[in-house]
């Protein structure tokens, strides 16, 4: 049981690990919360850009005794903003992260040579695991993705430069671009970088398979009794099969488990759920469920043992049926996967919610995290700037000087205000008003 | 242990107001600006984003108090739990390179990914990491006062025998052993990455180098392990190699445990190889099948090949171990990587039953105060050499001067 106390050390178990319950009550969690503060945000915009216009073309509410922002509403209804945002179900937001995995594995491929599987890997757990607390409606999966993949080749020992990393990413995306969320990305992982794969697991199998196809395999310690090397290749040569050969045989199942590895153990749930040699075993399953059930076989013992061997395996008797449902339950998922970037009806779906429904839902005040060639941004500035730019835009005094006791960001804010005011008076078609400004990180 | 990460309820009005003024607690002097602006937009709904109330939730339960050591990497700080004066932590601040443009660092990267998944008693603890508002990274971890292994050797006024190094050993065999379970490889054990704890407790520390095992057939770098504690087939070239270059180093600080200077102290990585080869035997296909096809073997002068040394040569070398320490000294120091002793063959071997027993920990020799030479040591790079921890410390001293 050695090994099981060292994978509940490890921080996938102990905080990347779920019930299918509360994974769906974090995401639950997370869109519900987002969704709040995407309505919040546009609205905080829109109010902002409606008192800039005010005071842009010199009709400034007059200042009254009580008055609220909702009577500057009253005096510029803007009406095409007002109709109530239609924020993705988490559903959605899961479909959305999904293609976007699927774009980490066709983005690694471009590279040359193509980046290596585990670190693919690793960068569309980060993604998953990141939009496990945010939400595409915050932070767009498109800004994420890149990042995220970038992360992955620091942490997976496949070192290359920013810039050589940039150079392989498609459209205009810049250096500054890619890492801009890099911090963002981290706190969200919670600084654990570690993820365990189901790889190397399957390639340990793999080759105790072949021991026991060449009659070398050795019996594990408590079946030392009733089997040898070459009772083993026996069982093993015996199962039904289609292929000429065991090695060809094994060969065949061990491709096609990596496959589906590489495919839908990453975009599925799995990773959440199950162990990694849970995932490993039932992709063999589905692979070749013979072949896995023998070589459960050889750990558990075989079922059909005497009478005595039953009384000494009592433990293990009572293992397997519980280890087939966990493996069954997996393969189950593993099999529902299809990829989306394949299937036209799927991707008629994604256009929708990415291509419309994002677009609108998007919270502004997180827009440009990329944006202004910034290395790093201070999020909690960024949402106190964007607070305080609300704050002084929904105050009627916020366009008078106020003095001495005037703060940083009331100045920033101001400015943000100031330069909404052009953009909206040159007519821009923004729908979500002009860039923040960000303040400059204090680099130390 | 929970089964998954505890989600807070969005923080409510006054919840925000106690973590804005517990912030300026926590940056003491350094003025606030999310809570000066708190005033402002206290009437706007604000919540902090769920990672971020996660990441506040670590970062408000410290205090930082005064400064221990300042590196080019790193700054340490005395730091205790709030609900605890008495609980110390040390607080390693990682500086933002503003050269490198390529986002947080390789040896940040390494030593919070893997201090994340190591929990062992001879392994510095990873207490917890936050983020402080200007993005710096911050590892709290394990309060270790009592210095390093290296000022035990070096310190001439304190004595200890065969049953203390056994002591120390025994701590650092376990902490290795308990890395390469996990797939890590530590890659810079040495005597000043061997911190002590308050009960004289061995930490291995600085995972700035470390990295898990390769697949196979998946090359390394060999531009790892401070050249002293370097193994052959580093020094060689070998891209592919297992948990026994950690053995290696741990052979060396054994040795130089015992000889209370470091045993083979090359001045360049060739003169390393050559100092290896006087002291253990030069190497050829004989007694390591494999080595002259390494990418940096060279071949030995035929003038000056020393036979490979057998156990006489390490019971004459180390007297005070006895016969079955140089044992286990010679298997940890096989110039074949294939024939020295894995961590786990260390653990098994008869020296650690065999007479005298190690001694108990809170016996141990020690230093009284050790916390400078923490911080100087927790402020290292990873794989920095010796030289720099004493600009460490100079730079340290003047920063006390600078401040009182």
């Amino acid at each position: 049981m050695i090994e099981d106390d060292f994978y509940r050390t490890s921080s996938q178990y102990r905080l990347w690990s779920f019930t299918a319950a509360s994974l769906q009550a974090q995401r639950a969690t997370t869109n519900a919360v987002a969704s709040d503060r995407v309505r919040a945000a546009i609205r905080r915009a829109q109010e902002a850009r409606r008192s800039a216009t005010s005071s842009a073309t010199g009709t400034a509410v007059p200042e009254v005794e009580g008055s609220t922002s909702t009577s500057t509403s009253t005096n510029h209804p803007a009406k095409a903003e007002e109709k109530p945002i239609e924020c993705l179900t988490p559903e959605e937001e899961q479909q959305t992260v999904s293609y976007y995995c699927e774009q980490i594995i066709q983005l690694g491929e471009a590279y040359k040579p193509p980046l290596p599987t585990i670190v693919r890997a690793t960068a569309i757990q980060y993604l998953r695991r990141f939009y496990l607390t945010n939400s595409p409606m915050t932070y767009h999966p498109k800004q994420i993705m890149p990042c995220a993949l970038f992360l992955a080749t620091k942490t997976d020992n496949y070192y290359m430069s920013l810039r050589q990393f940039a150079d392989g990413v498609p459209g205009d995306t810049t250096a500054e671009d890619i890492i801009a969320p890099e911090f963002v990305v981290m706190q969200s992982l919670r600084f654990t970088f570690d993820v365990r794969h189901p790889f190397r697991g399957l390639e340990g199998g793999i080759m105790e398979l072949q021991a026991l196809a060449a009659g070398q395999g050795q019996p594990a310690p408590h079946l030392a009794a009733t089997q040898t090397p070459e009772s083993l290749q026996r069982g093993l040569l015996a199962l039904p099969s289609s292929s000429k050969t065991i090695t060809d045989r094994i060969a065949r199942a061990h491709h096609t488990t990596r496959e589906i590895l590489k495919s839908a153990a990453q975009i599925t749930d799995v990773y959440f759920l199950f162990t990694p040699a849970q995932i490993w075993l039932a992709a063999l399953m589905l692979a070749d469920r013979p072949l896995a059930e023998y070589y459960l076989d050889t750990k558990l013992g075989f079922p059909q043992s005497s009478v005595q061997e039953a009384e000494a395996a009592d433990g293990l008797a009572a293992l397997r049926p519980k280890l087939l449902r966990t493996l069954s339950d997996c393969a189950a998922m593993l099999q529902a996967y299809k990829p989306l970037a394949s299937d036209p009806e799927q991707m008629k779906t994604l256009r929708r919610i990415i291509g419309k429904k994002l677009y609108h839902c998007q919270n502004p005040e997180k827009v440009n995290l990329g944006g202004a060639g910034q290395k790093r941004i201070p999020a909690a500035a960024l949402a106190s700037s964007a607070a305080a730019a609300a704050a002084a835009a929904a105050t009627p005094t916020g366009g008078v000087d106020s003095g001495a006791s005037e703060s940083e960001m009331e100045r920033l804010a101001k400015k943000r205000k100031l330069e909404t005011a052009a953009e909206s008076s040159s007519g821009s078609k923004d729908i979500f008003g002009g860039e923040l400004v960000m303040q400059r990180t204090k680099e130390r | 242990m929970a089964v998954s990460p505890l989600i807070p309820n969005p923080a409510s009005h006054a919840a925000k107001t106690t973590d804005a003024t517990r912030e300026s607690e926590v940056n003491g002097s350094e003025r606030s600006p999310y809570k000066h602006n708190m005033k402002y937009s206290s009437h706007v709904t604000n919540e902090r984003e769920i990672t971020e109330q996660l990441n506040d939730d670590v970062r408000h339960k410290y205090i930082k108090d005064k400064r221990l050591g300042e590196g080019t990497y790193a700054v340490v700080f005395l730091g205790h739990l709030r609900t605890d004066p008495s609980s110390f932590v040390a607080i390693k601040k990682i500086k933002v390179n503003a050269e490198y443009k390529d986002g947080l660092s390789m040896d940040a990267i390494r030593e919070v990914k893997y201090l994340q998944e190591l929990s062992h008693l001879n392994i510095i603890a990873l207490h917890d990491v936050f983020s402080s508002k200007d993005q710096n990274l911050n590892l709290v971890l394990e309060y270790l006062p009592r210095g390093d292994l290296e000022m035990l050797i070096k310190d001439t006024n304190i004595h200890y025998g065969v049953a203390d190094i056994k002591a120390w050993m025994g701590m650092l065999a376990r902490g290795v052993w308990f890395c390469h379970e996990n797939f890590i490889l530590h890659r810079d054990i040495k005597p000043n990455n061997l911190l002590i704890a308050a009960d004289g407790e061995v930490k291995l520390a600085d995972f700035g180098l470390a990295r898990s095992f390769a697949d196979p057939y998946l090359n390394m770098t060999h531009q790892v392990i401070t050249r002293w504690y370097r193994p052959p087939e580093l020094l060689f070239g070998a891209r592919q190699y297992s948990g026994v270059v950690d053995i290696w180093s741990m052979g060396m600080v054994f040795a130089e445990l015992l000889l209370r200077v470091p045993f083979v102290a090359g001045n360049t990585d060739l003169d390393q190889i050559t100092k290896i080869c006087e002291a253990f035997g030069t190497p050829n296909e004989d007694n390591w099948p494999g080595v002259t096809k390494l990418p940096n073997y060279l071949p030995a002068d035929p003038n000056h090949v020393v036979p490979l040394q057998g156990r006489d040569f390490f019971l004459r070398q180390f007297p005070t171990a006895g016969p079955v320490g140089a044992d286990l000294l010679m298997s940890m120091c096989n110039l074949d990587p294939r024939k020295r002793s894995t961590a786990c063959r260390v653990l098994q071997h008869g020296w650690w039953t065999t007479d005298p027993t190690p001694t108990d920990k809170k016996n141990l020799p020690r230093k009284i105060d050790g916390v400078k030479k923490m911080g100087a040591d927790l402020t290292r790079r990873g794989g920095e050499i010796e030289d720099s921890t004493f600009k460490n410390a100079a730079r340290q001293l003047n920063f006390t001067a600078a401040r009182d």
